[in-house]
């Protein structure tokens, strides 16, 4: 059964091969026609060698000969690719007829013939691999490779079961990360590891033995494959009963490593972790950090191995801090992190772009997370609100629109901030200070802790001015904060996800079904400056724009 | 009263005079005649006596023992008697019981295992309160009513004859149709084989016969009686008889009117002219009257209709009305003063998103409709009596305020607007406008004096025009002016057309035509213009960012003429004019929302003017001003034609908010990105919250000391390949010149906003710094003196704002009450009354407690009705005892009687015996 589906394979790749050398075929008949002919000949020539392997011992040495082909083929690629069906053919067939396995009891002579297949068997599969960077034969490479690795685990070795090849799958997975074709590691991923737990487990370990092996001399461009390969291993099984993919015939062991979800993991963990031992670069790390919660941090067993990582990102500000804080915060929440000074942290984020960033709604939501307890101090979040507000000030509407409710939010989870809306001075003396200087704002925007910003002496001015914002709905949004404080929350998800776009969209998608108000007035000039007469002054336009003289 | 009970009861009596000293003869015999003469006096004996043996007998009346039990206040008075009033008469109860179960139980008891008997139902039988006579005369007057009332139809008792049987409304057997011979059903040919034989049927036939002869012969018989008293239905049908005549009598008297009338319709052109004579000229006059009576005595009809005709026109004829008096001048200008204010009022109310009634409303209705599905969809978890208030201001559902052009009064006097510098001067057009608006416009002009519309000429079209050869647009030779421009044009309905049409006509002559092709289209010459206009105007719009696209410095003014065009047009076509300004800019917004072209730019200036920028949501300039916030806040420059382009943007928003003053944060981010990048040296620390991005290389001004100051224009904006130094220079300063102004501007424009000092201090520092050290060598020495001005401004305004600024006090609501549920007072409460929010379950404990209360009292019922029957059973028992008692002794008295006769006889004999045989002896 399993020589079936071998052959099988080896068909599949033959087709498709064929449909890819196509092109070079027709052209070449156009050239000359003798190449069909030498075409036929050497068709009729490896199947006649292949047909001797089989029929008798004497003729073994065809196998050579074909090894020696599919070397070649660089030369000759569609020789090489001939020779190394029928040669997958053959093999397969001696594996499963026991040729290849070493047994004592048997006389030197057939000891001497085992062993020698068995140097033909690694030199074929040095031709097979060595093809991985050939682009015309690689995918079909990969195919004859994967089923012989089939073949061999089933029949390489002495015992009933089947027993997996891993040298010549780290073998296979080294030079396919090795190889610069891109589509044959897609095509791995796809037809292998995304299909067969078991081959997931074994590229993650050979992967890891890759990474530990040439620490130093990994280029980037492998490192780059690495990742993308480790970032393409999406869904973790839930539980060990999940497991029941496999390409090779699973150990009859309950407790083989295979059969147990941990076991999955922690090879998963460790392909991960020789990846960032290497060190990634700062488009890696956001990638990493965005699919972190996700993608990754459900592959580790101790996710706590990426605590250095994360803080690290963290502190390293902009938009990988924002990225690392999810991170961040599984741990915390998740494998009691402790993280010092997290607010001050948190609240340095909020600097000039943090409102116009892409990440805005990610970051709110945890915003929201983290300042959702009601017991943190009034005068913590009395900065965060005032900071905010300050922002709010050099917002686009989107950002607005997401700030002021959460502040609604806030002030009614920790009453003591509403003075930020509502003071009223109290003393003589301090309302005679009043009219005579004015007020300046206590606020000190440049002070990093939370804690001593004396946010919470200061009033939120900022959101008032920003009722009268030129955007309706926005200065609609902004009066909630001047009314009474009836309603008990906003659901921040309504507010969360809009842009310019969707403002723009929203307002187009209504059709106009009442004539709109126009102007009663018809201004006499719109570009051209004013004349002499005393009465008229120049429109904003017209004095600063130069637009020509009629 | 002290005394024993029984002189009390004298006492009493003698008080009421039923008792009294002995009387003489004399004063009985009185009183018995006063007593006969009234009746009543011994009603009110029988009642005093009756009110004092309630006085005498002390278990009468149950009352309360000792008063109230507690204390209360009521609105009644109370005093010790109230507190003391009878609750009940336990005997008068207890009696009227007792009578009942006389009336029942023991009439039960009694005819217990008896069967039959009779009941006496005669009237007043078992009554003792009517006297024989009374009872005979109630007899009599029931029997009369019950033989009066007619039971049935069909009595056989009542013996006058009543409507008869009737088949289908028709009386069977009439009196008036006894010559026709009445069909029996079996007669019918149709039923030839009926359910008796032949035989029977035609003996049936013979004795039918035989009953109609005698019918006839009866009746023949009756006839000859004549003072035979009338039934019923001969009443009737006379009766009917005579309203029908009535009847006739009343159409004939109608018809009479109706001929008469006729005929005075037909003498109705000869008394219209005796009345009409002055109006009508005699001839016509004349004429219609022959006319008319020539066709009187022929067609009826035709004379009809003429006179329906004329009642119509006689019915429409106007009568002369009093003018409207002609209004001064100072009136006029009143007038329109009151009218721009009234618009102006109306504008401030826009501005604070104040809406009229009915469009809230509508807006409400919509909204809650959008709501509902938008919560069906959210599953909102809060409160419900709040919880749209997140959708009220749901993004992209603005709500808005539309009056149409015709509320505000605007669609006729504003409908055609020719603005007379918008004639190329020299054209002939302007002679013959002049001509036709001479008359009119000299009255407007008075109005418009005070107005700012002063130069428009309202010239409202008048019928003259239609005259005109040249407003004739079919089959009107095309001519052209000399300079070039065809007096006659095709209405373009598209862009492409419109491009076509103006093909050859110099752009700056383009107002002319567009003047002409409105005169030409004017919506009172042809209905279908309506419609041509309004594709006219939006291909208008088109082409003006066509224009835009490719201007020229000489154009500003026919881009403006032409703006004003349709700005006039949209007075008409509000919506089409909008639409073609949304399509506009929903084309930015898909195709290039960071890439604007000057087109976009006049389009979105145009805009400006056209609508009115301080509504509060606008369908047209909402729109406009996101997409210029859009790129103000999203583009980041990459060469000086984005520079430009965004400070033009800047400049338009700034004159949006001009009136409304609203605040935007994107202006503020734009200018001062754009200073930071063009300055000659990068701060040296952060100037504040709004995000910078780094310059491109070669952004930053450098040694432009000697360029000299210069203004903006379009062709800054559009993008061109290197600049030469000199002009790069210029740019950079004329950039840096103009931001300057604007920073200036806004912040007084804005100087009354809350947090004005956190706004422009990052501009107030970003100032400084170009005006600070190594600065102003790299920059032309006027500029510096600018932007120390500006900054001189600003930090004066920053003060300002600083004295003025006083904390917040936002929330001097009045204290919300705590919404209350259950605790509902009643107004007049009621202890003994449940008051169970849950209907079903308060009508179970009604129904359980009236339940109860019956069985109660059904079983004091049964107990009393045992106790009525043990009593009845003792008192049957008893008498017949006595009687057997009663008996028993007659017989014992009776034996004994006899015994005694004997035992005296006995003695008497022995007696005698004892006498004989002593005398014997």
């Amino acid at each position: 059964m399993p020589a079936a589906v071998g052959e099988s394979a080896v068909k599949t790749a033959t087709k498709r091969k064929r449909q890819e050398s196509g092109d070079m075929i027709k052209k070449r008949r156009r050239s000359d026609a003798d190449d069909d002919k030498k075409d036929d000949n050497l068709k009729a020539r490896i199947e006649k060698l292949e047909t001797e392997v089989q029929e008798s011992k004497k003729h073994y040495n065809n196998i050579a000969t074909l090894v020696e082909l599919a070397q070649k083929h660089h030369d000759d690629p569609k020789a090489a690719l001939r020779a190394c069906e029928a040669l997958c053919r053959i093999f397969i067939r001696l594996l499963a007829a026991g040729n290849l396995v070493k047994r004592k009891d048997v006389s030197e002579k057939e000891a001497a013939v085992t062993s020698w297949l068995r140097d033909r068997l690694a030199d074929y599969r040095g031709a097979l691999l060595s093809m991985f960077s050939n682009k015309q034969l690689a995918s079909s490479a990969l195919m004859l490779a994967m089923a012989l690795l089939k073949a061999e685990a089933q029949h390489l070795s002495d015992r009933e079961e089947a027993v997996f090849p891993r040298h010549f799958f780290s073998d296979i997975v080294g030079c396919l990360l090795e190889s610069p074709i891109e589509q044959l590691r897609e095509q791995f991923s796809e037809h292998f590891v995304d299909e067969y737990h078991d081959i997931r487990f074994y590229t993650f370990e050979a992967i890891r033995t890759y990474l530990t092996e040439r620490e130093d001399s990994v280029d980037e461009d492998t490192q780059n494959t690495v990742f993308d390969m480790l970032i393409s291993m999406e869904d973790v099984p839930e539980s060990s009963e999940d497991l029941t993919d496999f390409y090779i015939e699973p150990p009859r062991k309950k407790k083989h490593p295979l059969r147990s979800l941990s076991q999955h993991k922690k090879q998963a963990q460790q392909a991960w972790l020789a990846l960032m031992h290497l060190g990634l670069r700062k488009e890696q790390r956001k990638k990493v950090l965005e699919t972190m919660a996700d993608s990754i941090a459900p592959w580790f067993t101790q996710p706590e191995l990426l605590m250095d990582f994360l803080t690290d990102c963290y502190n390293s500000g902009g938009s990988i801090s924002l990225l690392a804080l999810s991170g961040v915060f599984y741990l915390i929440q998740q494998r009691n992190l402790d993280y010092p000074e997290f607010y001050t942290k948190l609240y340095s984020l909020l600097d000039a772009d943090i409102l116009h960033s892409k990440y805005r709604s990610r970051f709110f939501r945890l915003l929201d997370t983290f300042l959702g307890s009601s017991h943190l101090p009034a005068v913590l979040v009395a900065s965060f609100i005032k900071r905010l507000a300050r922002l709010a000030l050099n917002a686009p509407p989107s950002a607005i629109v997401v700030i002021v409710p959460w502040f609604y939010n806030l002030f009614k989870r920790h009453p003591l901030t509403t003075f930020m809306m509502h003071r009223i001075p109290r003393t003589q003396e301090e309302r005679d200070m009043l009219e005579t200087e004015g007020l300046e704002d206590p606020f000190l925007p440049d002070e990093r802790d939370p804690m001593e910003t004396r946010a919470i002496d200061s009033c939120l001015w900022e959101i008032v001015q920003l009722q009268s914002h030129y955007h309706p709905n926005v200065a609609t949004i902004t009066k909630i904060i001047s009314e009474q404080f009836t309603k008990q929350a906003y659901s921040m998800e309504d507010f969360l996800d809009h842009s310019y776009g969707s403002l723009i969209e929203a307002e187009m998608t209504k059709e106009v079904k009442k004539p709109p108000v126009v102007e009663y007035m018809i201004p006499k000039r719109i570009f051209t400056k004013a004349g002499p007469a005393p009465e008229e002054n120049d429109s904003l336009l017209a004095s600063l724009w130069d637009f020509g003289s009629p | 009263m002290a005394g024993s009970q029984l002189k009390r009861l004298k006492a009493s009596l003698k008080e009421q005079g039923i008792i009294g000293p002995q009387k003489s003869k004399k004063q009985k015999r009185q009183n018995a005649e006063e007593q006969k003469a009234r009746p009543d006096k011994r009603l009110q004996r029988g009642e005093a006596l009756a009110g004092i043996r309630e006085q005498f007998n002390p278990f009468q009346f149950k009352t309360n023992a000792r008063g109230p039990k507690f204390e209360v206040t009521t609105n009644k008075p109370t005093n010790d008697r109230a507190a003391m009033a009878i609750k009940g008469r336990p005997g008068l109860a207890k009696a009227v019981g007792e009578e009942r179960r006389r009336q029942t139980l023991l009439v039960e008891m009694q005819r217990r295992n008896k069967i039959g008997g009779l009941i006496d139902r005669r009237f007043g039988e078992n009554d003792a309160n009517l006297s024989l006579e009374d009872k005979m005369i109630e007899r009599y007057t029931r029997e009369q009513q019950r033989a009066h009332k007619k039971s049935s139809m069909f009595d056989l008792d009542d013996d006058e004859p009543i409507g008869g049987l009737t088949h289908m409304g028709r009386p069977l057997f009439d009196d008036d149709e006894d010559e026709a011979p009445v069909k029996d059903d079996f007669d019918g040919e149709d039923l030839p084989s009926g359910d008796e034989s032949d035989s029977s049927r035609a003996e049936r036939r013979i004795l039918k016969r035989q009953r109609l002869e005698e019918a006839v012969a009866e009746q023949e018989e009756e006839d000859g009686q004549p003072e035979r008293k009338r039934t019923k239905k001969e009443i009737y049908e006379e009766i009917i008889a005579k309203s029908k005549l009535h009847k006739y009598e009343r159409q004939a008297a109608k018809d009479e009117d109706n001929e008469l009338r006729a005929e005075l319709d037909q003498a109705m052109p000869e008394l219209q002219q005796l009345l009409f004579q002055r109006h009508k000229p005699p001839s016509k006059d004349e004429k219609g009257t022959e006319t008319s009576m020539v066709i009187a005595g022929k067609d009826k009809a035709a004379v009809n209709k003429e006179y329906d005709i004329r009642v119509k026109q006689l019915a429409e004829d106007k009568r002369a009305q009093p003018a409207e008096r002609t209004k001064t001048e100072e009136e006029k200008a009143e007038e329109e003063s009151n009218r721009l204010k009234e618009l102006e009022e109306k504008r401030l109310k826009r501005m604070r998103g104040e809406m009229d009634e009915e469009d809230e409303e509508e807006d409400e209705q919509e909204e809650d409709k959008n709501k509902r599905g938008r919560k069906a969809a959210d599953g909102e978890p809060y409160d419900t009596f709040q919880a749209d208030e997140a959708d009220d201001f749901g993004l992209g559902k603005g709500v808005s305020y539309r009056p149409t052009a015709t509320e505000l009064g605007f669609d006729d006097e504003d409908d055609f607007l020719i603005d007379d510098d918008l004639v190329a001067s020299g054209s002939e057009l302007e002679l013959e406008s002049d001509d036709m608006e001479g008359e009119e416009s000299d009255e407007e002009d008075g109005s418009d004096s005070g107005s700012d519309d002063d130069e428009f000429v309202k010239g409202i079209l008048s019928e003259t025009i239609t005259k005109d050869p040249v407003f004739q647009t079919d089959g009107n030779p095309k001519g052209d002016d000399e300079n070039g421009i065809p007096y006659t044009f095709p209405c373009p309905q598209s862009h492409n057309e419109m491009l076509k049409a103006f093909e050859g006509i110099e752009v700056t002559r383009t107002p002319v035509a567009v003047q002409r092709i409105r005169a030409l289209y004017h919506p009172k010459l042809d209905s279908k213009n309506k419609e041509r206009l309004a594709k006219f105007s939006q291909a208008l719009v088109q082409h003006i960012a066509y224009l835009g696209d490719r201007f020229e410095p000489h154009w500003a003014s026919t881009l403006e003429s032409l703006s004003r065009h349709v700005h006039s047009l949209a007075k008409s076509f509000p919506i089409e004019v909008a639409k073609a300004y949304r399509t506009h800019i929903q084309e930015i917004e898909q195709d290039r929302p960071l890439a604007l072209t000057v087109g976009d730019l006049v389009i979105l200036t145009a805009v400006g003017t056209t609508f009115p920028t301080s509504d509060h949501f606008h369908q047209v300039v909402t729109p406009a001003m996101l997409a210029i916030a859009r790129y103000l806040g999203q583009k980041i420059p990459q060469g000086f034609c984005d520079y430009a382009t965004g400070t033009y943007l800047s400049i338009l928003a700034l004159q949006y908010q001009q009136f409304s003053k609203r605040y935007v944060p994107e202006l503020i981010n734009f200018c001062l990105n754009t200073l930071c990048s063009l300055a000659p040296g990068k701060p040296q620390q952060k100037l504040g919250f709004f995000p910078l991005h780094e310059p491109a290389p070669g952004t930053r001004i450098r040694g432009a000391g000697k360029t000299t100051i210069r203004q903006l224009n379009f062709s800054d904006c559009q993008q061109k390949g290197s600049l030469s130094r000199e002009d790069e220079a210029s740019l950079k300063v004329a950039i840096i010149s103009t931001i300057t102004a604007i920073l200036k501007a806004s912040a007084e424009t804005w100087h009354k906003l809350s947090a004005l000092y956190e706004t422009f201090h990052p501009a107030l520092l970003v100032l400084q710094h170009l005006a600070s050290k190594p600065n102003p060598t790299h920059l032309p020495g006027p500029l510096t003196a600018k932007l120390t001005d500006a900054v001189a401004a600003i930090s004066r305004l920053l003060q300002l704002a600083r004295l003025s600024r006083r904390p917040l006090e936002l929330h001097h609501h009045r204290p919300l009450a705590i919404r209350t549920y259950v605790p509902k007072f009643e107004d007049s409460f009621d202890p003994n009354k449940h008051y169970d929010p849950d209907r079903e379950r308060a009508e179970l404990a009604k129904l359980k407690a009236e339940h109860k209360r019956e069985r109660k009292g059904a079983l004091r019922e049964l107990r009393k009705d045992a106790a009525f029957m043990q009593r009845e059973n003792l008192r049957i028992k008893k008498e017949r005892d006595t009687a057997y008692e009663k008996k028993y002794k007659r017989l014992v008295a009776e034996i004994q009687g006899e015994e005694g006769r004997a035992a005296n006889e006995y003695a008497r004999e022995k007696e005698a015996r004892k006498k004989k045989s002593a005398r014997a002896r």
